[in-house]
Order: structure tokens, then sequence, then C-alpha cells
């Protein structure tokens, strides 16, 4: 009977953060700031170059690619870059370049070997060609509408102000991967962003969009600093923290359209997401169990069977679980049809089994590669024997799952 | 090189992507060339009739909306992505007997024509309306739930004067004896689903307009085919 009393107190809790989640993003995105976002039209607005680093094909990546090229900004470069040229992204990045040839956009190939962080390598070129003070690093998945630049530009005027990331909203979803993922994106993602700036003043940097001076990222050691970590964006928010300057999370809400994903794709992305945060946030990566509701809730219908209490339990965790993500997603104009948030419990209890691995596994695999990930999710190559079985059991049960 | 799927069917026949999204997924991918070819089945079988009940088939009746849907993308598909997309269909004879089951494309159609006139007669529509003529997946498949449609590589004496190109890849599968016998080849995902976007595509090294794509394609020369992987 105690445990039961101790489950319930971690489900209420976890509900109560919930609440606090949901409330933070409706501050972050609070009708006092749109009006702040009205501003954007004066200020001073530095020359920016954007680094697109590109591997494969996005969903969407035409779209995502030419959202970036008919920007309302009065002076920017857009530089894609690729570690090979029989990259699709390639063939997609030429048509975008032959259909904003008046534009400043510049393509670059280059395979490099700076380090083991396949999107750093990519950067590395972009970079070096890159010619205004002011870069945006930002991935190939996100599309944005054309005054971006300048509301992500706007906290720049303040010199403490050393980086500028986003809000993600994840939209589309045409396949049960995707759609859990936009799920995920825009409860659990955008909620605990919101959840850490508000009431904990800690801004987490997603490499999606990251808005910096070049001079800044130089006095954190630049790109080199972070090529060998898989995190590179946390780290990046890190050092400049580190040097006294601020990281501001713009209540610009960029687009991340997913729509063909499969489940393995969804999968796989959270394992290696879950692995990063178990290295970076050691013991605090254990309450991200019991900020987890739904699958909290399903843990005394297993240890005490099913039972009106248990089952009503479940049930009303769901519900509320449910009614609060499709708010979230109206409140971010991201809402799918109603009925596809029945599937949001069903992704929370996939995530809670998802929490698990990083415990049992220290390889990831990203772009191709595998990897070993240590503390602060330092890469280092993957050794060739040894601790096989482990990845073609894994590989065994991806590959049934995949489309 | 331009980069062309000349095999493509959506929600008008059996494709579970509808026109517009179709459209969109190869524009957004990067392609240069498409062709939109939904079934048109005979109906003089029970597979036919119930293709045709089912809906799984463009008939005459909607067959002027169908074209001129793809006239509007075709446009939309230009000024958005630079894309050239060809209208099209898939004569679909179906039989239980692979040796007499055989699928065509009519590239570049402008009149509907139907699955059950005889195969001369289909041959010369379509020389009349200037449409390319290809037959495809003309071999055995590793399609399991597929009947194979042999009857074109059957009696390729006969037909082969009439066709313009051989399907020497279709999806996953590659035809070995298109090769060997020299035939013009292109190679195309037979798209139903958004998965097939990945699968054999045919490369052209021509002008990326539909005249210079058909005499690309009849004359042999400066075609390629690739396995479009992501």
């Amino acid at each position: 009977m105690v445990l039961f009393w101790i489950l319930g107190g971690v489900i209420l809790s976890g509900l109560i953060i919930y609440c606090l989640q949901i409330l933070a993003v409706r501050s972050a995105l609070s009708p006092a700031r749109d009006r702040g976002a009205q501003s954007v039209l004066s200020g001073s607005f530095p020359a920016i170059s954007i680094l697109k680093p590109l591997k494969g094909l996005e969903d969407n990546l035409f779209g995502n690619l030419e959202s970036f090229c008919v920007q309302d900004y009065p002076q920017y470069e857009v530089i894609f870059s690729l570690q090979d040229e029989n990259d699709p992204a390639h063939k997609v990045a030429r048509k975008i370049k032959e259909k904003f040839a008046d534009r400043p956009i510049s393509i670059v190939v280059e395979r490099g070997h700076h380090g083991l962080n396949p999107k750093v390598n990519n950067l590395f070129s972009a970079y070096q060609h890159s010619k205004y003070p002011v870069i945006l690093i930002s991935d190939s998945n996100v599309m944005v509408d054309p005054n971006y630049l300048r509301t992500i530009a706007k906290p720049m005027d303040d010199p403490e102000v050393g980086l500028v990331c986003n809000l993600i909203r994840g939209i589309g979803g045409k396949t049960l991967g995707s759609i859990f993922e936009n799920l995920h994106l825009n409860s659990f993602i955008l909620g605990n962003i919101c959840f850490l700036d508000k009431y904990f003043r800690i801004p987490c940097v997603v490499g999606k969009s990251m808005l910096m001076r070049k001079s800044d990222l130089e006095a954190i050691g630049g790109l080199r600093s972070v090529k060998d970590v898989l995190a590179e964006d946390h780290f990046i928010g890190e050092k400049i923290r580190g040097q006294e300057q601020k990281v501001v999370i713009s209540d610009y809400l960029i687009n991340n359209i997913n729509e063909y994903w499969g489940l393995q794709k969804f999968i796989n992305r959270h394992v290696r997401w879950g692995k990063m945060r178990w290295k970076i946030g050691g013991v605090k990566y254990l309450l991200e169990l019991t900020i987890n509701p739904v699958f909290t809730a399903c843990l005394p219908l297993l240890l005490f069977g099913p039972n009106r209490k248990t089952l009503s339990i479940l049930a009303l965790v769901c519900f509320m679980k449910m009614i609060g993500d499709f708010y979230l997603a109206k409140r971010i104009s991201a809402a799918m049809h109603p009925l596809i948030y029945l599937f949001s419990p069903i992704k929370d209890f996939l995530i809670g089994l998802i929490w698990f691995v990083p415990f049992a596994d220290d390889t990831v695999v990203w772009r191709g590669n595998r990897y070993l990930m240590s503390k602060d999710t330092r890469l280092s190559p993957c050794p060739e024997r040894g601790g096989e079985w482990k990845y073609k059991i894994v590989e065994g049960i991806k590959a049934k799952l995949a489309w | 090189m331009l980069l062309c799927d000349f095999h493509i069917h959506t929600s008008y026949s059996d494709g579970s992507v509808g026109l517009r999204r179709t459209v969109d997924l190869f524009g957004q991918a990067g392609f240069d060339v498409i062709a939109i070819t939904d079934h048109v089945v005979n109906g003089d079988n029970p597979f036919g009739k119930l293709a045709n009940r089912l809906k799984f088939s463009v008939t005459e009746d909607s067959f002027r909306p169908y074209m001129s849907h793809i006239a509007e993308e075709a446009e939309r598909a230009w000024d958005r992505y630079g894309m050239l997309v060809i209208p099209g269909v898939e004569i679909t004879k179906n039989s239980f007997s692979s040796n007499k089951a055989a699928h065509l494309l009519l590239i570049d159609i402008k009149e509907f024509i139907p699955a059950s006139w005889n195969y001369e007669k289909i041959f010369l529509e379509a020389k009349k309306q200037d449409a390319l003529i290809v037959a495809c997946h003309p071999h055995r498949t590793s399609e399991k739930s597929f009947i194979d449609t042999l009857f074109l590589w059957n009696n390729r004496d006969r037909y082969g004067k009439y066709i313009d190109a051989w399907e020497i890849a279709n999806r996953d599968d590659v035809f070995n004896v298109i090769s060997l016998k020299k035939y013009p080849y292109i190679a195309g995902s037979d798209f139903h689903r958004v998965r097939h976007l990945y699968s054999w595509k045919s490369l052209l090294n021509c002008k990326k307009e539909t005249a210079s794509v058909k005499q690309c394609i009849r004359s042999n020369w400066g075609v390629a085919i690739t396995l479009f992987r992501n």
C-alpha cells in the first residue's frame, strides 16, 4: 500500500510539472511578447551568414531551404555545406541556387575530417567560407517565415547577448513516426525548454537555430572546441554562458516539418537524445521518468494488476495528457486532428521505454556513423571487436521496425 | 543530367498519395522530370472489373479531370520547383496468367485510350498522339503479391517495333534481359507509396522539355539509371 501511495505521489508530481510546463509555454508565447515581436522592424540588423549543413533528404527539404532565401533582412548570405557531392541534398541545393540566382547563395562541398561530430565537420567549410561577423547555424529540417532573421537578430542589439536560439514546433505528420515526433516536440521538448527557462533560468540550446557572433564563438575556442562532442549545441551554449554572456531563447517558433518518418527514425532519434541527456545530466536524467506521468501511471497497473483504482488512474492521466497536448499544440498553431491525440499516451509510453536504453548502451549511430559516447557526449570511434552481439540485436529489431 | 521518374501512381488509381502531395514529394526531393502514370485498367475480366469498381483506374469519364488536374499541378511544379510534370497513363492489361498480362506506360498522352483495345490498336493510337510507349516491369519481379507481366517480353518480336523503351529497372528490380537485348531503356519507381521514392530512377542528358525528353529516351542517347537512396 505504501508503494501505491509513493507511486501516486510520483504521478501527481508529474502532472503538476506538466501543468507548470503548460504555463511556461503560455508565458513564453504571451501576447505581451507577441507585441514585442512587432518592434523587429526597427533596430540595427547585423549582416548574417546562414550556415546550412546538409546531409540527405529531409522532409520538405526544398521548402525548408527556400524559406531561408526569401528573408526580409537587409544583408545576409546563405551557405549550403555538404560532405559529398553525390548527396541527394546537393541536387536540391543546386535547384535552390538556380531559382534564387540573384541572391547570395553558395554551395560548399568538402569532405572534412576535423573531428568525430559529422555536423561540425560539415560546418567547418561553411564557416571558413562565411564573410559576415554574425553566423546563424541552422539545421536543414527547419522552415521559417520571412521575418525570422529580423526577429532573432533583435536580441543581438544587447552586447551581453552571446547566443540566440529558438523554440521548435513540429508540424506535418502523415505517418506514425512523424506523428509521434510532432507530438513529442510540441509537448515534452517544448514544455521542458520553456519550463527550465522560466523557473530555473536554464536556457536549453537546441542546434536547429543558433545565432551568434563569430568573435564570441572564437572566444570559446571556435568549432574546434566541439568537434568531438555529439551535443555541440548544448556545449556552445554552456561555453558562451561561461563567458558571462547571455543565452536567449527567442519566442520565435521555428517549424520542424516531419511528414514521412518511420517509427524506427523516431526511436533512433530519441534513443540518441536520451543518451545525450544521460551523459550530460547524469543523475538529473533519472528525474525525467517522473515527468512522464503516463509511463509512471502504468506502473501501478503492472505492479498491482488491473483493478478499478489502477485503471482509473491510468485513464485519468492519459485523458489529461491528451487534453494538455492538444491545448499546447493549439497554442502554438500546430494542432493536428483531435483524434491524433489518442496516440499521445502511446507515444509517452514508448518514450518511457526508451528512457531505459541509455543505461544499457553507450553507442550512438548518427548520420551513418557509429560512435562510443562518454561523459559530456564526448565521442570516440566504436571498437570493431567486442559487444557486437548487442548491436546485432538492436539492429535486428530496427530492421524489423523499418518500413 | 536530369533526375527523372516516369512511373508514378497517385490516388487517381491505386496510389496511396494524392496528386498534389506526390508532386510536392518529388519536387521537394529535387527531381527535374516526372510523369504521372495512373492505371487505365481493362474492364473485360474480373480483375479489371474489380479495379474499376474500387476506383483503382482512370476511366473515360475521369480522364478529362485527371488530365486537367495534372496540367494545373504541372504549372505549379514548374513555377515552384522548376520540375517538368508530364501526363501519362499505365495501360493495365491484367490477367490471371503472367503470360497474358502486360502493362504499358503511355507518356505525354493527350486523349483517352481504353485498355480493352487490342495491342495494335493501342500502339497505333499512342503513336498518333505522339506518346512515348514504355513496356513496364517486362520480366519476372521480386514482388510476391504481383502477377508478373510477361506478355510483351514473350511477344517482343511482334510488338517490339512499337515500343520506344523498356523498363530496365522497376523500383527494386533490375531486368538484365533488356540489357542483353540492347533495347532502349529507362528506370522508374512504380511509385505507389512514399517509401517508393527511394528506388531506381532515370538520368537524362537533355533539355528539360517534353519533346527533348521523349527524343532522348527514343534515341537511347544520354540515358543512365541510378538507384536513388537517401
